[in-house]
């Protein structure tokens, strides 16, 4: 061990680990509570996602699934590029050198 | 057997993939020298080409032609799984890319058996696998095999043999290098036909998709309740198993995890699952619209659906009939090729993780407690391959009339219930110890097992019985709640000295889980 012990408390590791848990979970619980809420508004509304969307013949469930799978492609195009930039220190994971 | 006989294109562009895909496996055999090359096709995979074959593992003929029949039949219910699978691999990319590509080598058990007591950890790893692999595997073939019949006219257990065949042939000789690129190909193949059928599709609409929605509606026996949520499930409970079972299932399949461990570091993995995730998105989204077009082009042709609203031969032919009302045989045949090619690249990728559960992690790490020279580990690989294929194709054509919706139920429910919260609470939770993640894992397996039996669909379906003892289809809701709890609470109960190694391992993991490997 010991160098892992050194590493583990190092400020600058332990903020990154933060920063990444804050991103990890901040994404991953949002975009599953939204999947969730979406999954239970099918049971308790599902007249009012019946209707069609403002403006076109698509119903709401539809529209809306629609956004979650945009969501979900955003969000993770954002989470590469920020992990990437808290990963850019000194101390952040190699690459392969390949 | 819909049409005037085989049809000619879908024959033609089937052998061209299979040459090609032989060709490659040709070439790959010559590469593969090692069983890092075999496993991980030495890890040198660029992220492009895994997003591709990520996507392609996962786009299974499940989705391409499962999806469709389940909107034909439930309607708006089939967002439920379109949408959970997109948000599911996401949640991979957050929670599980980095971590696991940093910890580990070939197969997920090594993430789980990193600090834990290996020996127990990958028997529970491989248990695990197989009980996703091999239902599965018996899923698709049967699949395969009644598609294969249905479209060709081949009888179904030449079928079968062909499949099971050219699966075993790919994976023995060719290892994961060739099983990437056949999946490469499949993927771009199922993405281009696809866009196609939606494209064909729409333009009979004039490319209004309000108007086609309102044409599904009109014609559909169930009216406008086909854009409805609850025409399938209406209660909490099985919404939330779906959900679940998607969410938690996805990241628990070996198969996928697998792909990780095929390129070179964290960040290419990272990349690799953000091209997943936009091809994924991309094939449900489309998806949908093609499954609604269905509804609204089909209904009232005698000849693919009868007076009662059900689809001749089977629901899932449903996106292949649309193919023939919008494209003609030629456009037939082609969808119906690229749904064979679909079924065969991902029983190829299922049975190198099957194999690879019982070469490396049972065979070499177990029971030789890694005693083994990498040239001796080869050759087991490759006969587990062989012998699981032959099982494989035993079973499928045995269990020829068995229930396929409810292998895949299994499948995924034991990847949710054993192999994810595993390996979830391995990485993120310090006190996770081997007893607990033994007895965890063991629940999972029995709550699931034991909750499908007495579901509607064996308890009442297939057994005879009046009414269903559990109610809901999904068992995951209750198997995942149980496994973690069980995890949880042996973990923090457990006093043995074998606990104490496991916790103090945690430190070091977690700085190896971010940084990568020294």
């Amino acid at each position: 061990m010991g160098n892992e012990a050194e590493i583990l408390r190092d400020p600058e590791f332990q903020k990154m680990l933060a920063q990444r848990s804050r991103w990890r979970w901040g994404l991953s619980g949002g975009l599953i509570g939204v999947y969730l809420t979406y999954c239970l508004a099918g049971v308790y509304f599902a007249d009012a996602l019946a209707r069609p969307f403002p403006g076109s013949s698509i119903p709401w469930v539809i529209a809306l699934g629609y956004l979650i799978i945009a969501l979900s492609i955003g969000l993770s195009m954002l989470y590469i590029r920020v992990v990437g930039r808290l990963l850019a220190t000194p101390l952040g994971e190699r690459e392969s050198s390949q | 057997m819909i049409g005037s006989g085989p049809n000619i294109t879908a024959i033609f562009i089937f052998v061209a993939f299979v040459a090609a895909s032989l060709g490659i496996t040709w070439w790959a055999a010559k590469r593969t020298r090692s069983t890092g090359d075999f496993y991980t096709a030495g890890g040198k995979i660029t992220g492009l080409q895994n997003g591709f074959a990520l996507a392609g593992d996962f786009m299974s003929a499940a989705s391409f032609l499962g999806v469709t029949g389940l909107i034909f039949i439930g309607g708006s219910d089939a967002l439920l799984f379109v949408v959970g699978v997109v948000v599911s691999w996401a949640f991979i990319l957050f929670a599980f890319a980095d971590r696991m590509r940093n910890l580990g080598r070939y197969t997920f058990a090594d993430i789980v058996a990193y600090r834990l007591q290996p020996e127990r950890l990958r028997t529970l790893a491989a248990v695990g696998t197989l009980t996703v692999a091999i239902p599965y595997l018996i899923a698709q073939m049967v699949g395969a095999g009644s598609l294969i019949e249905t479209l060709f006219g081949l009888p179904y257990f030449v079928a079968v043999l062909i499949v099971g065949g050219l699966m075993t042939i790919y994976v023995a000789f060719g290892g994961m290098l060739a099983t990437t690129w056949v999946q490469v190909i499949k993927a771009v193949l199922l993405l281009a036909g696809v866009t196609a059928l939606f494209v064909m599709a729409m333009a009979q609409f004039g490319f209004d998709i309000g108007a086609m929605f309102a044409k599904a509606a009109e014609v559909h026996p169930r009216g406008r309740l086909i854009l409805r949520p609850g025409g399938l499930y209406d209660d909490p409970i099985s919404v939330l198993s779906i959900a679940l079972a998607f969410v938690c299932g996805t990241a628990g399949l070996p198969h996928i995890l697998m792909r990780f461990f095929t390129v070179p570091d964290a960040a290419t993995a990272r990349r690799s699952i953000g091209y997943a995730v936009v091809f994924i998105g991309y094939f449900q989204a489309l998806i949908v619209v093609v499954g609604f077009a269905a509804i609204a082009l089909l209904v009232g042709q005698a000849e693919y659906v009868d007076e009662s609203g059900r689809i001749a031969g089977a629901a899932n032919m449903v996106s292949v009939y649309l193919a023939r009302v919008v494209g003609g045989e030629i456009f037939y045949g082609l969808i119906a090729a690229v749904a064979f090619a679909t079924i065969l690249a991902v029983v190829a990728g299922i049975l190198l993780s099957a194999s690879a559960a019982v070469a490396h992690d049972l065979y070499a790490k177990v029971i030789r407690r890694g005693e083994i020279s990498d040239q001796a580990e080869m050759i087991v690989s490759r006969v587990a391959t062989v012998v699981l294929g032959v099982v494989t194709i035993g079973l499928s054509l045995w269990f020829r009339n068995i229930n396929v919706g409810v292998l895949a139920t299994i499948a995924l429910a034991v990847a949710a219930s054993v192999n994810f919260p595993v390996i979830f609470l391995a990485l993120f939770w310090k006190d996770l110890t081997t007893r607990g993640a033994v007895a965890g894992g063991v629940t999972g397996l029995i709550v699931v097992v034991v909750l499908i039996v007495l579901s509607p669909t064996v308890w009442v379906n297939a057994l005879g019985n009046e009414t269903a003892i559990y109610p809901y289809a999904y068992p995951t809701l209750f198997s995942v709640a149980a496994a973690f709890i069980v995890t949880i609470v042996v973990s923090l109960t457990d006093r043995s000295e074998r606990a104490r190694t496991d916790r103090a391992g945690y430190d070091e993991q977690l700085v190896r889980s971010e940084l990568g490997p020294t």
